[in-house]
């Protein structure tokens, strides 16, 4: 058995450059994610963050660079040793992609039935912790469509965690969610990571659950194609002097910035 | 009896079952719990537990958590799998040496109870009113397309008073995509109509001698059955499904919803430029049919000995303007009942991402009905007026 989990960071970015074809949204970015943080991805709307997220967990192949999860390149690797590392994370993407045709207890068991020898009944068990949760334990038999936006998020989140990954991708958790389930969310967020040492990579918009939970966060900027800003939030918010990473944590408007 | 399994990362996780005595049983977990290694223990020690609760007497069951190197979701899920057992038989769990730092997650899930829900009884429908729920779904249905039909005429009405606002762009469109990239498809298929239809009509008119009246009746057939059917068969899986998913998906994404509010109809918005691509585009496509059939008929006949010329004299005789007339208009009626189905399904489509395929289906299926339908009509009307 190869030495697993040597790496110190969950997640290392390495080089890494975002795009589609000759379209280059990200530029030879370097960043790296501890074990345990909660580490947020933050910028303005199309500047390339869900673009990134989906290069760090191998759905889309980087332009360039490398990506390693607990310390495998997983931009590199193929077959076996690629689902290997696939198991290795969950993600929840930003719409909920929840399959319409299994109910939420389904859809959270499926990769259980198809990565465990649990039993049935304790696949169940396991599947109503993860909805409890997310605070949806009543909703076990609803398909998707009977359940609001922000509740197909939640289910998404519980899918994302159906095999109790070390590393959890969420694009935009709490964007549509009210404040006292957001809020739910951050605390269970929390819990997890100081509990469990789950690494969170998180995109987010919402700036009272950035200051809430985040660790860390990094600043993309799309006419920097990078990285503008790193590091904790509310010093961030205090302390840096690009007018751009001002702006955005005091929700300046743009006409108002210059 | 320690129970091991392998893991997935190296450390097993091994559960221990001892029996101090009758009534005291204690558990013990070491190593690394995951949802990859628990299967096996999990299940193993359930059925220790089991049976120990089925023997009379007092039930304390200690679970010893101290050994544990880590914990995950799954790992708190058997000791709340286990302690539930235990409260269910009268019996009491004691958890000793758990690591703080899963505390607050098994508080989580406090009181454990709403985890094991009471499974419903399904309501169970008696034959009557499951009748009278069928009943009422095809009343729906019918009064759906009653309605539609309604709507649709008048917003092409409408359309023709109003030529500016039609979406022609739309329009474009839908023609081309029904009609243009339909070219070869309904050309094979139209080609091999003809020659199946000559060497069947020739096989038989062979032992009456008749072989030089094949030409004609191909050529009748073709124009006014054949070349309008295939080609609206063809039209309604290609271009009524099409229509039914992108209207069906526009309708899930609530982009129907929005010209709704915007004070648009959709109809006219949507159904109207695909229904007069329809109209335009099923005629012209059955005259293409009409006449590839008919020449792919006429080299069959070649291999009977029908030279081109007989086959022209005869096809001459035998079929009138009025015959292909009565082909193009029945087509044209056809491409109207098509699309309008196609639309129909689409703006019918449910929420989810199956409920586009299946309106997608029913527009095919509702479509050929309605081309059946139509054809019967039609036949029924030349069988009275001669037409």
């Amino acid at each position: 058995m190869t030495a697993l989990n040597s790496s110190t960071f969950a997640v290392d970015v390495q080089n890494l450059t975002v795009g589609y074809g000759s379209n280059v949204l990200m530029q030879d970015l370097n960043f790296t994610v501890n074990i345990g943080e909660i580490f947020v991805i933050l910028g303005g709307s199309g500047c390339g963050k869900s673009s990134l997220l989906k290069n760090l967990f191998g759905l889309y192949q980087p332009l360039a660079g490398n990506v390693l999860i607990e310390g495998q390149n997983i931009t590199t690797a193929q077959g076996a040793e690629r689902q290997k590392i696939m198991t290795s994370f969950g993600v929840m993407y930003q719409q909920g992609a929840l399959f319409g045709s299994m109910n939420l207890l389904e859809n959270v068991t499926l990769f259980m039935e198809e990565y465990t020898d649990l039993s049935q009944d304790q696949m169940n068990l396991l599947a109503r912790c993860k909805l409890d949760l997310v605070g949806l334990l009543p909703y076990e038999t609803y398909m998707p469509s009977e359940i609001s936006g922000g509740m197909q998020k939640r289910a998404a989140i519980a899918r994302a965690m159906a095999l109790d990954p070390k590393i959890l991708f969420l694009d935009e958790p709490s964007a549509g969610l009210d404040p006292i389930t957001s809020a739910d969310l951050d605390s269970t967020i929390q819990d997890l990571s100081k509990n469990l040492g789950i690494t969170f990579i998180i995109v987010s918009h919402e700036l009272a659950s950035i200051y809430a939970i985040a660790d860390k966060v990094i600043m993309l900027d799309k006419g920097a194609k990078g990285i503008i800003a790193e590091g904790d939030p509310k010093v961030l918010r205090d302390t840096s002097q690009d007018p751009r990473v001002h702006q955005f944590f005091n929700r300046i408007m743009s006409k108002d910035a210059a | 009896m320690p129970i091991n399994t392998d893991s997935s990362c190296g450390q097993a996780s091994i559960a221990k079952w001892e029996l101090s005595n009758a009534g005291t049983a204690k558990v013990t977990i070491t190593g690394k719990v995951d949802v990859y290694s628990l299967g096996d223990v999990w299940s193993r020690i359930r059925e220790q537990q089991d049976a120990w609760l089925k023997t009379s007497g007092q039930h304390q069951l200690t679970f010893d958590a101290s050994a544990v190197s880590s914990f995950d979701g799954a790992g708190i899920a058997f000791l709340i799998d286990i302690e539930k057992v235990q409260q269910a038989a009268g019996g009491t769990f004691t958890l000793i040496g758990l690591d703080p730092r899963y505390e607050p997650l098994l508080k989580e899930f406090d009181p454990i109870s709403n985890l094991f829900p009471v499974p419903a009884a399904k309501p169970q429908r008696s034959f009557v009113v499951s009748t009278g729920i069928a009943a009422q779904n095809l009343l729906d249905d019918i009064h759906g397309l009653v309605s539609f039909t309604g709507h649709l005429a008048a917003d092409l009405f409408w359309s023709l008073r109003h030529p500016n606002q039609v979406r022609w762009g739309d329009f474009v469109n839908a023609a081309v995509q029904a009609g243009i990239a339909a070219l070869p498809i309904v050309g094979l298929v139209a080609f091999l109509i003809g020659v199946i239809l000559s060497f069947q009509a020739a096989i038989g008119m062979q032992q009456f001698g008749a072989v030089s009246f094949v030409g004609p009746l191909a050529a009748l057939g073709i124009v006014r059955e054949m070349g309008p059917l295939i080609t609206a068969i063809l039209l309604a899986g290609r271009s009524s499904a099409a229509f039914a998913a992108e209207i069906g998906t526009m309708t899930v994404n609530s982009e129907v919803d929005a010209l709704v509010t915007g004070g648009l109809s959709p109809i006219r918005f949507l159904v109207v430029p695909r229904v007069l691509a329809g109209i335009l585009v099923a005629p012209i496509l059955t005259l293409y049919a009409d006449v590839i059939s008919v020449i792919a008929s006429m080299f069959t006949m070649l291999i009977y000995g029908i030279p081109f010329i007989n086959f022209y004299n005869g096809m001459l005789s035998a079929v009138d303007v009025e015959d292909i007339g009565s082909g193009l208009i029945k087509a044209t009626l056809f491409g109207i009942v098509i699309s309008a189905m196609g639309c129909l399904r689409g703006m019918q489509t449910g929420t989810g991402a199956a409920a586009v395929g299946i309106s997608a289906t029913r527009a095919v299926v509702s479509s050929i009905v309605m081309i059946v339908l139509v054809d019967g009509i039609f036949a029924f009307i030349s069988y009275k007026t001669g037409f």
